[in-house]
This record gives structure tokens, sequence and C-alpha cells, in this order.
């Protein structure tokens, strides 16, 4: 009621209005997520122009183009109140799950031995990405519904929900996206409030599908070394155990002030991979150094910070959710993509939010934030 | 679930985000500040590459500062065969069509086979970057360098390589010698490249060049420059960035001759003119002269510096640049030693020396005072060995090797006219009157005058001569008695030395040296071919440049005081100017009241061929300055086919016209 008379009212009322939702945004949560995201574009730069002039500048205006969007994508999201989401989770859930199912389907197109997205008219769209975010609005729809009240009939379907696009992104073989929507499930059903009891059984059930995995033939053997090579610091120089040696000396090599812009050597001359991608901070700490990597961290802490405080202040539990989900999200996202980097998570292809050259992940990541702005503006109507 | 649970829970997930981020912090900092040190150098060392970088070698240079041996840049295609290998045999021929390809576009024509034969060519050893195409264009340096990921085990590199600006390339070439990739064996002698006289590091590397003969092996130490050594940073699939540092190669010392390019060309010319008119013709005795060999030598007695030193057949040594091909090395060697053209036969060829010995035999005559100038003998043409019952073996009657009779001389005359019968009768006396004279006179007096050892020229492969007495003569036959079944000495043995047959052998550098021996009065040299060694590209003239200055090095000294040196020097000017000398004929139109000359004819026999023509002559008389001579095999008379080519070198040494080389018209045999 509150929200269609304040339409009704018009412009002009609306500017006075101090209970306006767009009054109540968080505008520390919007300029450490711009700043970052700027941090990201140039690096970005960095690490695709090239050891010679001219530099390499397509990969620098694709990145701004999806900044954009991504922008635009937030202002969108964070507009149309959270609650509405929940009345459209069903079509959207099973829009998203039909996309998930064509990707791995003779529709999709395969890079590095995973097939994972579509190609659109020069451009590469990554359900998976999106699909995080369905995930979070979909889980918070149910949980926020059940208030806590929560049987192993719910539990079951709560699951089945998280469980089928998991299942199809395996299939890409996609298991860094999938380790995300396994952080996010667990945090959700943490804050959700499902049993400790159930957590601890689920917990358990997880720590086995992780073994039987690693010892079957689900993964081919170089995703399987991949994933164990940060638990052997013995291992050969090349492969996996190579990109991360390379990895963690470049970052070394940044020391405390790094090697200046534009200037690491390690990362100049390719010696780490994928260095615009999921080896971001790479090219980060190798070039800006301590002070460099340290601020990054920092502006995440504050992000993940405001997330959390909006999480606190959310006015119902679907709020709260939200955030938590969107939380867990970057949370995850974060720790894997700069741990790998620097030896202490295994490797797998996560991109680093607001970081990571790729357009689906930073649309995605900006949506995210579109919804906890979305929490904030709303935590008092 | 009561109200606070989510608010406890929220809690939880605060404590466990901040670990994670903490955990985070704390890898960082540990990385970047803690081990920081250790990480950078490796980081340093996977990323940089020394390089040894050849430097160019130094410039040999003639007496008078002319340069011989240069250097220019060559680009060269290689292959490693070692990466090569690696590739699976489709990706093998895949690359070759392909880098034949350029090759041909850049105009080397160039196919897959022939590729292929190159890289299973037994030279290599599989290790050293084997090259397939030599002196490319930049254009194709470029294209590779710029496609290192494209074409695997591929690589143009630039070298600097020996460049032989003298027309025609083969000139000195026997001297200068030629350069070659190092050998494995010559690696591990040469690994530190420290010599004692040349404390300077100059490391060799598998691929490194070194000098095989000539000067370029006899001074490498000097001529070789000091590599350079050049630290690039490449990026990760292994392609030069940038260079971190150099220490840049240091050219070579420059190696200054004592031969005098003008000196060098003339005898080389007169040589090749002399045998190609000898070729196809006949000596008296009807047998044919194939004339296919030769030599030439001048020294200048004073110091015993190498003016000239031409050999025939002979090289271009520009064909060993950037590797020979095993087919034409072995079609060079394999043609047997008379047509193998890398032989030098100044030093490495032995032949008996005739008539030329009689410089020894009178020598030691007189020194031993069997005769004075003035004693006679009546040379009746023919000559019995004392004591002979005729029809014994080893009786025969030796006659003149014209049958001319010279009535009764004294020794000037038995050296103009070459008397055969008067040195004879020395070499018999020898043999009968041991017990004055000593049994091996003749022989000491040889050794005396550097015959039969090494001359001791700085130059690789000399051979050391022959000259034979009792004991050696027995040594020989117990040694190997199937090739000499006669280890005997006889007084027919004493008779053939004294003419220089058969129990002697020279190298055309000995007899030089021995009659410059004499020239001088008496001071056997070491022969010398460097005169000095001075900085790279500096002036040879400026003292501040001089890094090393051959001294004259006497070796030896003969007793020729003037009861021995002027009847013999009378002798040998004689034989040039008294209507009657051996090689009068040879130096007719010569201006010798400008240029007084003396020398001495020599032919001696081979078993089944032509004669070895020899001439040996010195001037100007009174303080001679050049000793020159030839040796020309399977040529007939030294007077007719050697004496005109020494004639032709001393009309350019003494600056007359040069007249065209031609066999002289007459000359007997001594």
């Amino acid at each position: 009621m509150a929200l269609s008379t304040s339409a009704r009212s018009g412009p002009d009322r609306s500017r006075r209005d101090l209970s306006a939702p767009w009054r109540h945004t968080d505008p520390v949560l919007l300029v450490c997520t711009l700043a970052v995201s700027l941090l990201g574009l140039i690096m970005v730069f960095s690490a695709t122009r090239g050891p010679t002039d001219p530099p390499v500048t397509s990969f620098l205006f694709k990145q701004g183009l999806f900044m954009l969007v991504g922008v635009v994508a937030m202002v969108v999201t964070a507009s149309i109140d959270y609650r509405k989401y929940r009345d459209w989770i069903v079509p959207i859930y099973v829009a998203t799950m039909l996309f998930l199912a064509l990707v791995v389907s003779a529709l999709g197109s395969t890079s590095k031995g995973a097939q994972s997205w579509f190609a659109v008219g020069g451009f590469q769209i990554q359900p998976s990405e999106m699909s995080k975010i369905v995930l979070i609005l979909a889980l918070a729809s149910l949980l926020g519904a059940w208030k806590g009240d929560i049987d192993l009939r719910r539990l079951g379907m709560a699951l089945a929900i998280a469980g089928i696009p998991m299942i199809l992104i395996m299939l890409q073989p996609d298991l860094g996206t999938a380790l995300v929507f396994i952080a996010i499930t667990v945090v959700m059903f943490l804050i959700g409030g499902v049993r400790g009891r159930y957590l601890a059984v689920l917990a358990l059930v997880g720590l086995m599908g992780i073994t039987g995995i690693l010892t079957s033939n689900v993964l081919g053997q170089y995703q399987k070394d991949r994933l164990t090579v940060f638990l052997d610091s013995s291992a050969k120089l090349e492969g996996p155990a190579y990109n991360v040696k390379q990895s963690q000396a470049a970052i070394a090599n940044g020391g405390v002030t790094g090697s200046g812009l534009f200037q690491g050597p390690q990362t100049r001359l390719r010696y780490v991979p994928e260095q615009q991608t999921d080896f971001i901070f790479t090219a980060l700490g190798e070039q800006l150094g301590f002070v460099g990597g340290a601020t990054l961290l920092g502006l995440f802490v504050v992000i993940v910070w405001r997330i959390w405080r909006t999480a606190k202040l959310a006015r119902d539990l679907l709020g709260t959710l939200v955030c938590v989900g969107v939380l867990a999200m970057f949370v995850f996202q974060i720790f894997e993509s700069v741990g790998m980097t620097m030896g202490i998570m295994p490797v797998t292809g996560i991109p680093l939010p607001f970081m990571s050259y790729g357009g689906s992940s930073t649309v995605a990541s900006f949506v995210g934030i579109g919804l906890v702005l979305n929490v904030h503006m709303h935590r008092f109507r | 679930m009561d109200t606070d649970s989510p608010r406890l829970r929220l809690s939880i997930l605060a404590v466990v985000v901040l670990s994670l981020f903490g955990a985070l912090f704390a890898r960082l900092w540990y990385l970047q500040v803690m081990v920081a040190d250790q990480f950078q150098v490796e980081a340093a060392a996977n990323r940089v590459r020394t390089v040894a970088e050849e430097a160019p070698r130094g410039r040999i240079l003639d007496v008078k500062g002319r340069v011989i041996v240069d250097n220019r840049s060559s680009l060269v295609v290689t292959i490693n065969p070692k990466d090569f290998n690696a590739l699976v045999m489709a990706d093998q021929d895949n690359l070759l069509l392909r880098v034949a390809e350029q090759l041909t576009r850049s105009g080397n024509p160039t196919k897959v086979v022939g590729l292929r034969a190159k890289l299973s060519d037994p030279q290599y050893n599989g290790l050293q970057p084997i090259p397939i195409a030599i002196d490319v264009p930049e254009t194709l340096f470029q294209y590779f360098a710029e496609r290192a990921d494209e074409y695997p085990s591929v690589a143009v590199v630039r070298q600097s390589v020996r460049s032989y600006p003298l027309q025609p390339a083969s000139t000195a070439a026997h001297i200068v010698g030629y350069v070659g990739r190092i050998s494995g064996d010559e690696l591990t002698a040469m690994q530190g490249g420290v010599t004692p006289t040349k404390p300077i590091d100059k490391p060799y590397q598998p691929d490194s060049e070194i000098g095989k003969t000539g000067v370029e092996r006899a001074y490498e130490t000097y001529l070789r420059g000091t590599p350079g050594i050049r630290t690039i940073e490449v990026d990760a699939k292994g392609r030069p960035v940038r260079t971190v540092s150099e220490q840049a190669p240091q050219s070579g010392d420059d190696v200054q001759l004592t031969i005098d390019i003008d000196a060098q060309r003339s005898a080389e010319d007169a040589l090749a003119q002399q045998l190609a008119a000898l070729q196809g013709k006949h000596q008296d005795d009807g047998t044919p002269t194939k004339a296919p060999a030769g030599s030439v030598v001048a020294l200048d007695p004073t110091n015993g510096n190498v003016i000239a030193m031409a050999s025939y057949p002979t090289y271009d040594p520009a064909e060993f640049v950037n590797g020979i091909s095993q087919d034409r090395f072995d079609q060079l060697t394999k043609g047997g030693d008379q047509n193998n053209p890398l032989i030098n036969r100044a030093i490495q060829g032995q032949y008996a020396p005739g008539s030329t010995f009689k410089l020894i035999t009178a020598t030691a005559a007189l020194q031993r005072g069997m005769i004075t100038a003035n004693t006679s003998y009546t040379d009746t043409g023919s000559y019995t060995i004392i004591g002979c019952k005729p029809g014994a073996a080893g009786c025969e009657t030796r006659t003149n090797s014209g049958g001319e009779s010279n009535g009764t001389i004294a020794l000037p005359t038995a050296v103009t006219v070459s008397s055969d019968v008067y040195f004879y009768w020395l070499g018999d006396r020898f043999f009968h009157e041991s017990a004055q004279f000593g049994a091996t006179g003749i022989q000491d007096t040889a050794k005396a005058f550097g015959l039969g050892q090494s001359s001791g020229i700085p130059l690789v492969g000399e051979s050391k001569g022959l000259v034979l007495d009792a004991e050696l003569a027995k040594k020989r036959h117990d040694d190997n008695p199937t090739a000499f079944p006669d280890g005997g000495w006889y007084a027919g043995s004493n008779v053939n030395l004294a003419i220089g047959q058969a129990q002697v052998l020279v190298t055309p550098l000995q007899l030089t040296n021995a009659y410059a021996t004499f020239a001088n009065h008496g001071t056997l040299y070491q022969p010398q071919v460097v005169l000095r060694v001075v900085k790279a590209k500096a002036d040879p003239n400026d003292p501040n440049s001089v890094v090393m200055t051959t001294e004259a090095h006497a070796i030896g000294h003969v007793d020729l005081p003037p009861n021995i040196y002027d009847p013999l020097n009378a002798g040998f000017q004689g034989a040039i100017d008294n209507p009657k000398g051996t090689a009068h004929s040879a130096f007719q139109g010569f201006d010798t009241s400008a240029f007084t000359l003396a020398g001495k004819t020599g032919t001696a026999q081979v078993n089944g061929k032509a004669d070895t023509s020899l001439f040996v002559s010195y001037g100007p008389a009174g303080s001679p300055r050049y000793v020159v001579a030839a040796v020309l095999e399977e040529s007939g008379f030294g007077a007719r086919a050697a004496a005109p080519v020494v004639r032709h070198l001393w009309e350019t040494l003494s600056n007359q016209a040069l007249t065209a080389v031609a066999p002289a018209q007459s000359g007997t045999s001594g």
C-alpha cells in the first residue's frame, strides 16, 4: 500500500519525501564497490596490454562496457522492492534451470575443457553466473517463508532447489562454480534456521561426496591435479603446480610497494596464466605490492561488512537471507580466487568479484550488490 | 526457533568471514614481506638467461698492414637437433616443409630432403645447433624471430664469420689456414681457454669457432676474441624480451704476418703458371712431366722471417666458413696426398734435394780439410767407386746426368756447372777416409744446416725430413725389413748422399733455411710467419698497440769462414752469371748487375716418375736480403722448371719488369 501511495504522489512530492527508499541507500557500499571495479578495470588493462607498445586495449574497453551494463543492472535490481522477486521466483528459477540444461547440451560452447557458455554475437554468456543470484533468491524465498520451521521434508525440498543447478553445473564440468553454490547453500541454511543436527549431517555427506568425486572418474585427471596441487609443495615445475609457483613468485616479487603499475616482470612476461581472469590478484600483487593487495582486501572487508550489516538491519528474514546469500557468494569467491594465487587454496577457475575480466560475472556481482542495496533501502518500509 | 538465534548465527558468520580475511592478509604479508627475497631470486632465475656471444676473431694482416683475413656478419638459420628430435615425426615434417618454403621464398632454394640430409650429417654431434642455411637475408631473420613458437627448434643467429678480401680468396691460404667449429677433443683441451702466455679467459662453447690449420690455429690464443656475456629476460615461452645486462664481446687481437702479399701473389702465380705450362710435356728421357704440385718459399736470411710461402694445389678457406659439408671435405682430402690441396707442401712435402745438397757436401769437405778451394779433380764425365771391381754389385760406373765431361776443375766450377763426378769423389772419400774425416761428416753438416729436424716454424704439421746414416739405415731395416730390404751402408750410399739422392729428404722450407744459413754466414734461424700481434683494428706501427713482437731466434750455427764461404759463393753466383752455369739460361735478361743473384739447381730422380725440379737462390750478393726456393714435383730439370718460378719472384722482389713464366729452353740436370 505504502509503495502505491508514494507512486501516486508524483516526482515533486517524492523529492521531499524523507522516507523515500532511495534516500536510504548505503553510500559506503556503493563507493567501495565502484572503487574495486575501477581498480579491476586498471588491472585488466595491465594484464592484457601486452609486453610491448602499442598496448592492447580491446579487453579494457570490453570490461568498461561490462561495468556499465553491471551498474545499470544494479540500479534496476535495487529499484524494484526485493519482496516482489518472491512472487516471480518460480518462473525465474525454472527458466534459469532450462538455460543451464541447454548450455551442457549441444547448444553450448566449450572452452578449456568445460562446456559452460553460449556464444551470442561475439560475446560469451555464462548462465551459471546469473544462476547464483537466482539460487540466492529461491532459497531466500523458501527459507524466509518457513521462518525457521524446517522439518526433513522442507529440508529435502530446499536441498533439491539447491541441488538441481549444482548438478547441471557439475556436468559442464565447472567445479569452482559448484563450490560457490555449496557455500551459498550452507550459509543460507545456517542463517535460515536449519537445525544444527541437520547441518552436521549435511557437512558429513558433503565431505564424503568430495572424497568420492576425487577418487572416482567424475573429474578429469587435470582437474584433480589442480585441486590437490596446493597440498603438495614438491610438485614438478609444470602444469597447475607451475602456475601456482609462478603466481606466488610474482606476488612475492611485488614486495611491500610493488614493481609499479604495468611493470610486473612476471605478469608482463606472461609467466602467470589467465591473469586477467582467475589470476588477476597475482597481477595486482606484483605490480602494487602489499600496499595494493591489502587495500583491495580492505575494500572487500568493508563491502562484506556493509552486506553483513544490511543482513542485520533487514526488516524481515527474507531480506536477511538475501544479504547472507550474496555475502556467502562474495566471501567464497574472494577467498578462493585470492587464496589460490597465494597457494593456500586449490586451483579452480573462479572470478574475483569486480576485478576479473568477464561480462557474466561482473553483471552478476553488480546485481548481487543491487539486491543488498535494495534490502538496505527498504529496511524501514 | 527463538528470535535470538538468527542474530547468534549472524555473529558466527561474522567470525568465520573475519578469520578467512585474516588468513588472506596473513598469507599476503608472509609472501610479500617475510619471504619476498627468496621468491624474488627464484622469479629472477626463471626469466633470465645468460647467453655467451662469440666475439669476432682478430684480423690477419700482411707485413705492410694489408688485410688478408677479415670478418663479416652472416645470418645463419639453425635447427637445434635436441629440440627438433623431441617433436613427433609429423610435426618434424611439417616444420621442415614450412622452413624450406620460407628459405626458398627468401632466395635459398631448399628442399625438405636437403634439410633432412643436413640434420643427419655425421659432422654434427647432435648437441650443437645445425646450420641449415647461411647468409640469409635480414627479412628472414625478422620472420623467424617473430614466430619462435610457430617454428620450434629453429633459430636465426648473427655470426661474425671469416672473410677473405684478397683476390683470389685462396691467396696465402696455407699460411693463414682455416677455421671451423670446435671438435669435442679440442673443447676438452681448450676448456677454460687460459694459457700461460695469455691469461685472458676466453671460454669456448660447443659451437665456438677455432683455428684448424695455419696461423689461425698457431695463434688461436691471440686471434680468438673474448666472448661477450649477455643476460636476457625471456617470457614464459622462452622468447627474448629485453637485455638486462651486457658485457660486450671483445674482438681478438690482429696478427701481422711477415708475409708480403705482393711477393706471395707473385710466388703463387708463377708456381701455378709454370706447373700448368709443364703439364702434358715430357722431360728429356721421355717421361711425362705431370707437374701436379709444388711449392715456393722466400725467407729473409737476416732473421728467418718468411716473406712468401706458396703451395700448389691450393684451396679456398672461405669454403670452411659456417662449416664445410662432409662430402666437400672428402672431395678435397680423399684424392690422395698428391692432390690434397689442404697440404702445405712447403712444410709438409719431403723431397730428395738433388744437387742443391752439394752446399752441404762441399761445406763438410772444406770444414774438415778434405779439400781447399783450389783442390782440383779431373771430371771425365764418369766415376767409379774406389777399389771397386768392375761388375760387382753397387759398383756400376756413375756418370754426370748430361753425360758431359767438365775437365780438371776446382770447387767453384764444380758448383757452377754442378759436376756430379766431383761430388761423387767427395762422397766416396768420406766413406774410405772415415777414420780421418769421420763416418758421418756429411750428415753432421746437414744437421748443422737444419736438415733432418723440424725448422720450428710455428705452424702445425711440419715434416722433419730425413738424413740417413749407417746407424739409421740399419735401424730402419730392422724396424721394417719389407720396406727396407737392405740395411747396409756402402760406399755407394755415401756417393748418392753427396749429390742429395736417395739418402736424404728435405722440405722446401728446410732447403730454403739451409741456404739462408749460408747466405747470412752461418746463423740458423727459426723461421717465423708472424711479425707481431697488435690490438684489434689498431695501427700496427703504433708501439702502444703492440701486444707481442716476434724476435729473431737463432737455433744453430755453422762455421763459415771466408775460405769456405767465398769459393762456394763464387760457385753459386757462377751458376747464374757464368754462361756455363746451370741456371744461366733461366736468368737471361735478368739484370744481375743491379741485383746480384747466386743459386743452385737440383734435379732429383724419382722412381718411375719425372724428376723433382728444385732451385734455390739468394741475393743480392754481399748482404743477401732474400733466399728464394722452388720445388716442383714431376717437372724435370731444376734449371728448366723451378728456376723460372724463382726468377719471377726475384723480379718482384727486386722491382724488375716481370717476364712471363715458362720452362727455360736449356739447362742440365745439375
